[in-house]
């Protein structure tokens, strides 16, 4: 679970000290190279604006106006064009905020939250039926539509006649409900059983600690699955199956944390004040373990955001007609020639939303866990 | 000391089985509802359900239905298969078992082969370009998720193979290319030191492998697998042991590469690595036989925890090519049918290969990094 930053190392993408062995032909071309890099930093916001145009248009050209090229010229295209959209992005806030500004880290957020009101406010969005196979029956639209962008399905329609968009923004409203609801209880629940076992130690913390090597001798999927044999597969049951998941990593972290502050003078303060062991705990404990933990919130919501969609696409979670990522990937996998649309969509909006998670999980944990940020 | 120690860890291993054995069994029989009932559906006739009762021994206390089935389990017997009648459950887990042993051997070997160099070069060339986009590529990689990964794989190595072959072919004479304009620098200017011939080598093995695949380019299957023992032999058995096994690869690779980068840039700035170049050795010798086997200790450790969790995380890419390993096993014989025997066999070996696996990795740690010894109680 906690392998997505395997070994708690610090952020390899800081710029190293590492003198790298170069020869003398090299140093002349990289020569050449910075005096290039100077006049583009010099002309940040000029070549960043237009950059972004550049980029907008081969956007727009390779999803308007090539629609009779095939997909194999236009999602290149497209690509290439987000791609200078980001640079000139980059640019612009770099001449407006200095060279340290991050602008990957700033979009990874930017599209948490945008993910985050379009799920809350998707009621009132102006979409199409995503949800109800019925209500579309009657409909003139035709199914399987491609996307297009000013179209009253901007992502398509699916068998169904269901639009794919919706069904994007209504399965991430699902996937989030049941991943920030596991990732409550894993912290709550994991976080208590940890600060115990740090805090009282000895035989407390064996037994804590072969319950949770248990829990964690379940291959993650495997556990999931023994779960979904019994369970009703309703969100909620799986947003508690998943939460089984979180609960072992987080006992883990919050021992961690627990031992390192349990040895901090405060609480040797504490003690000789003659505080209780639940004041201890309580007071001084728990709200120095809380914040490294939920810095570590982030990753696990990622981690638990591709298992659940696992589940939906093995047709073990939630099930239609309630759309979410991975039934509408599982519904997409046989037609992907064809159709692309219907599983690339619903991936993108998967992937971005696990990438900015992550990528933001990573700085925060950096941030917050006194543990890696020692280092 | 070295005895004691790995006793304790494999006593530590008896409670922690018994509590993955009980826990299994009790999530599966103690929910509410009849498990003959789940199993059968509404409409099974009095003889076939009591059939299935006797099978699962339902009628007895519930531990002593555990305690049976666990001796049962102690000594080889994990009951019958409730859907195929006539085969045990140790039958069926025999013909699984060698099919995700296999994929997760290969995908381990791949990771591998491919982050070892990928990370050497990311480190050594730390904050170039190609460092950036390589290391930017792997942590994207990280957040495509198995299913997705497996499908976009399918679709350009089985439908569109022209896709990645002119690529591929195109890539390789490149690198090529840029090898000979390596020696032609050497050439030029020889003050440079290490022998440039090494460079024309490499380009001539790297012209005739690049020509070699793309003439003899392997059909993948979308489905299926042929079995090592078949008649078809081994180079068969691997063309379909490719795809999935990259698609697991892709992850690993990522964390392996951005773990090796980070380790080895650690080390490219200790004293010694600075020694190494006084003396004026050539940085390929430096990066490979100075500064990588010091680099590799984590990352060893590490890929035997990668073995053990692709071991129980081949589930997904077993089901989306088909191919009848344990993953597959559990799904389509136990948990799509609800036949218990089949779930709590199936789970009961993965979990203990895992446990097996972690607890060796612990104990390795011990015998590799004598520091940890010191510090224990």
């Amino acid at each position: 679970m906690a392998d997505v930053n395997p070994g708690g190392k610090q952020d390899p993408t800081l710029p190293p000290a590492v003198p790298t062995i170069s020869t003398g032909v090299e140093l002349a071309s990289r020569r050449r190279f910075d005096s290039w890099v100077t006049v583009v930093k010099e002309n940040r916001l000029f070549l960043g604006s237009f950059a972004i145009a550049i980029g907008i248009f081969l956007v727009v050209v390779a999803t308007q106006f090539l629609t009779n090229a095939g997909g194999e010229v236009r999602v290149p295209l497209g690509i290439f064009g987000l791609v200078v959209v980001y640079f000139g992005l980059d640019s612009v806030f770099k001449s407006f905020w200095g060279e340290r500004f991050e602008t990957g880290f700033w979009l990874s957020v930017a599209w948490i939250v945008l993910i985050c009101l379009v799920a809350i406010f998707a009621d009132l969005l102006p979409l199409s039926e995503a949800r109800d196979a019925g209500a579309t029956l009657r409909s003139e639209d035709e199914n399987l539509l491609s996307p297009d962008l000013l179209s009253k399905h901007p992502g398509g329609t699916d068998r169904q006649k269901l639009d794919i968009l919706g069904g994007i923004i209504y399965g991430a409203r699902i996937s989030l409900q049941i991943v920030l609801l596991a990732v409550a209880i894993g912290m709550t629940v994991g976080g208590v059983i940890g600060v115990t076992a740090g805090y009282f130690q000895k035989w407390v913390d064996t037994v804590i600690g072969v319950f949770t090597d248990a829990i964690l001798a379940f291959p993650p999927l495997v556990f999931l699955l023994v779960l979904a044999t019994v369970l009703p597969r309703t969100p909620v049951n799986i947003s508690l199956a998943l939460s089984a998941l979180g609960i072992p990593v987080y006992i883990r972290l919050a021992r961690a944390n627990t031992l390192v502050f349990v040895q901090r003078e405060f609480v040797l303060a504490a003690i000789a004040m003659g505080a209780k062991r639940s004041r201890i705990i309580f007071k001084e404990l728990v709200p120095n373990v809380a914040l490294p933990l939920a810095s570590y919130a982030f990753i696990i919501m990622a981690v638990l955001i591709v298992a659940e969609a696992s589940l939906s696409f093995l047709g073990l979670g939630v099930q239609r007609p309630d759309p979410t990522w991975g039934n509408m990937i599982a519904a997409g996998q046989f037609t992907f020639d064809a159709h692309p649309h219907l599983l690339l969509l619903p991936s993108i909006g998967m992937f971005l939303t696990v990438f900015s998670l992550n990528l933001v999980g990573e700085k925060a944990i950096r941030r917050w866990d006194p543990r890696v940020s020692q280092l | 000391m070295m005895p004691r120690l790995i006793a304790l860890k494999l006593l530590r291993l008896v409670p922690v089985m018994f509590l993955v054995t009980f826990g299994t069994f009790s999530m599966l029989l103690l929910v509410p509802g009849d498990p003959a009932l789940a199993f059968l559906g509404q409409d099974s006739t009095e003889e076939q359900y009591q059939d299935v009762r006797a099978d699962l021994n339902l009628d007895a206390p519930f531990l002593s239905r555990y305690f049976d089935w666990l001796g049962g389990v102690l000594t080889g017997d994990l009951g019958n298969q409730l859907v195929q009648d006539g085969f045990t459950v140790l039958e069926g887990i025999q013909q699984a078992f060698p099919i995700t042993l296999e994929l997760a051997v290969v995908s381990i070997v791949m990771s591998l082969v491919i982050s070892i160099p990928l990370g050497v070069y990311t480190a050594s060339h730390a904050g170039r370009a190609l460092d950036k986009i390589v290391s930017g590529t792997v942590f994207a990689i990280i957040s495509i998720p198995s299913f997705v990964a497996a499908l976009l794989l399918i679709f350009y190595f089985v439908f569109n193979p022209d896709i990645i072959r002119y690529p591929f072919l195109v890539l390789g004479l490149a690198w090529a290319a840029w090898l000979l304009y390596k020696w032609y620098q050497r050439l030029v200017d020889p003050e440079e030191g290490a022998s440039g011939i090494y460079y024309l080598v490499l380009a001539a093995v790297v012209v005739a492998f690049t020509l070699w695949l793309f003439n003899a380019w392997p059909s993948f299957s979308r489905i299926g697998i042929s079995r090592i023992t078949s008649d078809e032999g081994i180079r068969e058995n691997l063309q379909d042991v490719f795809l999935p096994a990259l698609t697991l690869s892709l992850t690993e690779i990522a964390i392996f590469t951005r773990l090796l980068r980070s380790d080895m840039i650690a080390t490219l700035q200790e004293d010694f690595i600075l020694s190494a170049r006084a003396k004026g050795l050539s940085s390929r010798r430096i990066l490979f036989r100075h500064a990588l086997r010091p680099s590799l200790f984590s990352l060893i450790t590490l890929s035997a925890v990668a073995f053990g969790r692709l071991i129980g995380g081949t589930v997904i890419v077993e089901q989306v090519f088909a191919l009848g390993g344990m993953g597959s096993f559990l799904i389509e014989k136990g948990v799509a049918t609800r036949d218990y025997n089949v779930v709590l066999g199936g789970v009961v070996v993965l979990a203990t290969v895992f446990v097996l696996l972690n607890t060796m990795v612990d104990i390795s740690y011990n015998y590799l990094d004598p520091r940890l010894r010191r510090g224990r109680r």
